[in-house]
């Protein structure tokens, strides 16, 4: 069993971007520290870093107070090192069981693989979370039938099979619910009394302060605060995370819900019904900002994906009261449609293309035949300027810029198309808070003044209640409440995100 | 998650698949030639069949832990050029035994040639094995320019006429080869195969050698070409730098009728063995089934085409349900 | 990357002989038996920038069954060689097509499909050929073809064709819509789906005009040597492929140019010829072949380590 380990002034690029510049981090065995930060404040790299997966470019780690360097996960699992990643790390087309021993199987005599002791082990780890299972998990289901939350779990069991004194959980408790988030903690409490190590990854306030025994503040990829979790409030928290208390100060000043509703509507959905959608059904006017809530992965990425025509669906949608179906992105952005998707490396961008390339993807039809690159080139500096867009060059790749640029590269190629409806997945995610700022001013612009209609999910609660006129927060496939006004407030949003009925709020 | 039936079912017996193919195959061949399962023209089949199911190995275990190997077809061209040209005719059952064991170690050398650009340069491999094969075929075609040379007749006699109980010798080769797979397979490794190849990020930060067992597979499947070019070489006799180029692709089908995923991570070793027999069935078909000479060439190229296509017309018509 | 194996390989002709005539000479040769494999290597390029291990396996046989057509249907009358050409460039279109859709639809790896197709068109040139060949070229394409445009410009017309060719190759690739699209479907399908391009359309597409462009290489190729035989398109297949790869187009798709096909079918034909001049064997040429595309993607190819 290892006592501590110090990561000291670490610092990690990923060519260009710089993920750590000072990253400092010390643990102890029966403790747990919360590593706290907002998104792409260097969370994940640190703990990447920790257990071998990347490699550091400055600074080192100590274990037991020696310095000491891994050159891969394994040399990190040796040390005794466990990381619960957001299950990245299963392989779906082998069965739990395969996938938590993969590497550890208890072997036989002759070098074979024990199935007996196998299965019993394996449903001996399961029973840890006995009772909060949804399908009848035993040892042979393959991974890739697994609800999200369902694989989390094998992700947990798996990083504490070997038995590690370190235990990394990195935003493990993003795809579980209320009871097994619950069970978790009660698991983590007993690793403590084992003599245990906990590092908690998150930026859930409420999740950190029930479980957490110290806190490390990461910002901007460095270590701006640490200490006792018993001597700071979230308020302090918070203001350590972010550099303006303007962004979450955010409050959209002018009208809001009351006058909208008077205008026409402009997005009507009935009962859309598909593999991740069980009937939602609701009406946005012109000129809304709507919000959509809940957890991750509650079914809004099919939901707005099903808008756009990516995801085939039954059901009936109606723009400014006429019937369409989309069957492809294309017909969705012929009747005026945009999608900024979630993750923008994999969805929305051309990542080793130019930044012209990237903002004209969608439009160079209207350039004519041999295409007009000048005029292409004057209207992607246009959108660019107006987003206030830092780039070296229109035909540098778009690798090179920040995220908050990236994301902007993405809300440009739409803008440039005048789209009447906006659909964003988590548009801020990644993103650093002065872009934040911009991409508030700049959507509610573009709902009040410009008249668009805008349906964006978030799963930044403060976000939601600053920008939106009603938010509908998503729960299991369903639109689970609707909240504006005055019930549109945390305790709300998060009591909604949960599950909870209606009548326990307030 | 709705998951039919049928789908639980054929993940977990991909080579369900295989078997029925196999029947009907062989059901078809009883039909055109009845007396197929006579001892004699049982064993001038299997011996046929052999080169092929052995290459089909080999090619499955590389598919299965992600990769593919196009150069197959060359190592065993090398290993007959070899054989051709060292022991000749002439030769002796001493310089037998040493230039097969020379051709053991070529094919390991090939196989850890492509192993050393796919799994530690990180190449595709794809193109890397296609590279290679030229290359491979290019110093078979130096060894032997022309078709020529063979092995001692005596040798190749034993070949074509050893039935140990009865049973083609072809039988013991398989046998021998799926019980070694059966035991890899309840293995660690064996499951490091399937790791990796059903996703390799996720097996490498559990701590999977990803690259050692990828290299691993190749050095695999550089064997088994070696053995098979053995086989070839043992089948004919002579010499000819050819030999090995028409065998790739279909080792390449006989893994894919076998039931294995072509991206990696699914299937086994007896589907494709199943597979490489079909193959040779089909062709045993063709050949007694009076075809006009001339249309052969473009019937067994049809053939080999819906048999790759086979699994995707499957997938089309699962995925039509809702 | 390309432009410098270029000039390189504009030096080393030189080096044969200090008489300025000779080594002009010499490089109008190489340029001349380049044209053919450039304009092969164009489909190549196409299916190749789309990605996703796209690649045309069966361009050697579309290229030899383009050639027997076009032998058979214009038999030595001028007025036929239009017709020959549009037939033969339909039925590269078709065997493209074919590609397409068993990539696209039926979820072939596209080396697998090409391979598989190859197979089918060779086994269909037997079954129309039966072996033997009868047919002629017709003296308008010699003329257009193999002579030069005029006696004071000793450029044989090839040349003149392949830069023309290139032109129009260039303007598909930067100046379309199409060749913006193919580009896009190159780096990330995900995204250029979700950017309003028709992927599965663009696919089918690509993989008929690479049979398209393979079936006008035939067509030249033929009137540019007058006969055919069985393996008339296939010594030029994996040139094709290194072709494109020394050009600097990426493999993984997503990054090239026909202008750096067009440089690498230059260089791989002076190795071809540095090879024939030093009177090695086919089996040299093959192993030379061979190791010069692995170690280009050993420099060029390298993908993603698994750890960063």
């Amino acid at each position: 069993m290892g006592e501590s380990l110090s990561a000291r002034n670490i610092v990690k690029h990923y060519g260009g971007v710089v993920a750590l510049s000072d990253g400092n981090l010390e643990v102890r065995a029966r403790e747990v520290v919360a590593l706290i930060g907002a998104n792409g404040s260097g969370k994940s790299t640190m703990s990447k870093v920790i257990n071998g997966v990347v490699v550091l470019d400055g600074g080192q780690l100590l274990l037991d107070g020696n310095p000491i360097h891994f050159p891969s996960p394994q040399a990190a699992k040796n040390a005794g090192i466990a990381t619960v990643f957001q299950e990245l790390s299963l392989i779906p087309q082998m069965t739990v069981a395969e996938n938590i021993w993969l590497t550890r199987e208890p072997l036989n005599s002759f070098g074979q693989v024990d199935r007996k002791a196998v299965k019993r082990r394996t449903e001996e780890l399961l029973g840890l979370f006995e009772g909060t299972y949804k399908t009848a998990l035993h040892p042979d289901a393959s991974i890739a039938s697994l609800p999200p939350d369902e694989k989390q779990i094998i992700e947990i069991l798996k990083a504490i099979s070997f038995n590690p004194w370190l235990v990394i959980l990195d935003e493990a408790t993003a795809s579980l619910d209320s009871r097994q988030v619950q069970r978790l903690f009660d698991l983590v409490a007993k690793w403590k009394e084992q003599g245990k190590a906990i590092v908690f990854v998150s930026h859930r306030m409420e999740e950190i302060f029930r479980i957490a025994d110290k806190y490390v503040v990461l910002r901007n990829g460095r270590t701006v605060g640490a200490g006792n979790i018993q001597d700071i409030n979230e308020k302090q928290l918070i203001k350590l995370m972010i550099e303006k208390e303007s962004v979450l100060g955010f409050l959209r000043g002018g009208a809001k819900s009351e006058e909208k509703i008077e205008k026409e509507v402009a997005l009507e959905v009935e009962n859309l019904t598909n593999d991740g959608l069980r009937g939602v059904s609701f009406k946005v006017h012109k000129g809304e900002l709507v919000g959509i809530g809940g957890l991750r992965g509650q079914g809004q990425r099919h939901l707005l994906h099903s808008l756009f025509g990516d995801i085939l669906y039954s059901g009936i949608v109606k723009l400014f009261n006429q019937e369409v179906r989309f069957k492809h992105p294309r017909d969705a952005m012929r009747r005026g449609f945009a999608l900024v998707p979630g993750d923008r490396a994999k969805e929305g961008l051309l990542y080793i293309r130019s930044i012209l390339d990237n903002l004209l993807l969608p439009s160079w039809r209207r350039f004519g035949f041999p295409l007009k690159v000048s005029n292409a080139r004057t209207e992607a500096t246009q959108v660019g300027s107006h987003l206030n867009l830092k780039m070296a060059g229109l035909d540098e790749p778009v690798s090179s810029l920040s995220g908050g640029n990236a994301q902007k590269v993405v809300i440009g190629k739409w803008l440039m198309r005048d789209p009447q409806v906006l659909l964003l997945d988590d548009p801020t995610k990644g993103v650093d808070v002065g872009t934040k700022a911009e991409f508030y001013a700049l959507l509610t612009r573009l709902s009040s003044q410009d008249g668009k209609t805008i349906l964006l999910y978030s799963s930044d609660d403060e976000e939601l209640i600053g920008l939106c006129d009603r938010v509908l927060v998503m729960h299991d496939g369903m639109i689970h409440t609707e909240l504006s006004g005055n019930t549109l407030t945390k305790e709300n949003l998060i009591g909604a995100s949960l599950g909870a009925s209606q009548g326990d709020r307030e | 998650m709705n998951r039919s039936r049928w789908e639980v079912f054929t993940r977990r017996q991909p080579a369900l698949f295989a078997l029925v193919l196999l029947v009907l195959a062989v059901a078809i061949n009883l039909i055109v030639q009845p007396h197929m399962f006579a001892r004699e023209t049982l064993n001038s089949n299997m011996r046929v069949f052999l080169p092929l199911i052995l290459l089909a190995v080999g090619q499955a275990i590389v598919i299965l832990a992600g990769g593919i190997d196009i150069s197959v077809g060359g190592i065993a061209s090398i290993v007959n050029t070899v054989l051709a040209t060292r022991v000749g005719l002439e030769g002796s059952p001493a310089e037998m035994w040493r230039y097969v064991f020379i051709s053991l170690i070529i094919g390991l050398l090939a196989g850890a040639i492509n192993g050393f650009f796919i799994a530690f340069l990180r190449l595709q491999p794809i193109i890397t094995t296609y590279a290679t094969s030229f290359l491979y075929a290019g110093l078979a075609l130096f060894i032997l320019p022309n078709p020529g040379g063979g092995i001692p007749g005596n040798i190749a006699a034993f070949y074509r006429n050893s039935t140990p109980l009865h049973l083609p010798l072809a039988f013991y080769v398989i046998a021998v080869v799926l019980l070694i797979w059966s035991y890899l397979r309840s293995t660690r490794y064996g499951n490091f195969l399937y790791a990796v190849g059903g996703r390799a990020q996720a097996a490498y930060e559990t701590a999977v050698p990803v690259t050692w067992v990828q290299f691993g597979t190749y050095l695999i499947s550089g064997l088994m070409a070696a053995f098979a070019g053995l086989a070839i070489t043992m089948l004919s006799g002579s010499g000819n730098a050819d030999i090995g180029a028409p065998m790739t692709l279909n080792s390449i089908t006989a893994v894919v009728i076998g039931g294995n995923a072509l991206s990696g991570g699914v299937g086994g070793v007896a589907g494709p063995v199943m597979g490489a027999i079909t193959l040779g069935v089909i062709q045993n078909i063709i050949s007694f089934a009076n075809i006009d000479t001339w249309w052969e060439t473009l019937v067994r190229a049809v053939i080999i085409v819906v048999a790759l296509a086979a699994p995707g017309i499957v997938n089309l018509f699962r995925r039509r349900q809702p | 990357m390309a432009v410098v194996l270029f000039l390189l390989s504009g030096l080393l002709p030189n080096g044969f002989g200090s008489d300025l005539d000779v080594a002009r000479a010499q490089v109008l040769n190489i340029l001349r038996l380049a044209v053919f494999l450039g304009v092969i290597a164009a489909g190549q390029t196409l299916v190749i920038i789309s990605g996703s291990e796209g690649i045309d396996l069966s361009a050697g046989s579309v290229v030899t069954l383009t050639a027997i057509l076009t032998y058979i249907l214009v038999n030595g009358a001028n007025e036929k060689v239009l017709l020959a050409l549009l037939v033969v460039l339909a039925a590269g279109a078709l065997i493209g097509f074919i590609n397409g859709v068993g990539i696209t639809f039926l979820k072939i790896s596209p080396f697998v499909m090409t391979l598989g197709m190859a197979g089918v068109v060779t086994g269909a040139i037997i079954v129309i050929t039966h072996g033997s060949v009868t047919g002629k070229v017709a003296p308008i394409m010699t003329r257009l073809i193999a002579r030069p445009l005029s006696p004071s410009l000793p450029i044989p017309n090839a040349v003149l064709i392949w830069i023309l060719f290139g032109i129009l190759i260039w303007l598909l690739l930067e100046r379309t819509t199409f060749g913006r699209n193919l580009f896009a479907i190159g780096v990330n399908r995900i995204t250029a789906k979700l950017s309003g391009v028709n992927v599965t359309r663009m696919n089918l597409l690509t993989y008929s005009l690479a049979g398209a462009l393979a079936g006008f290489g035939g067509f030249l190729l033929v009137g540019n040597t007058g006969v055919v035989h069985l393996q008339l398109g296939q010594p030029f297949l994996f040139p094709s492929i290194a072709a494109v790869a020394v050009g600097g187009t990426l493999l993984s798709g997503g990054k090239g140019s026909y202008w750096g096909t067009m440089a690498g079918a230059i260089v791989l034909t002076l190795i071809t010829s540095l090879l024939t001049t030093m009177q090695m064997p086919d089996s040299v040429r093959r192993m030379v072949l061979g190791g010069t595309l692995l170690i280009l993607i050993s420099i060029y190819g390298r993908q993603r380590a698994l750890r960063q």
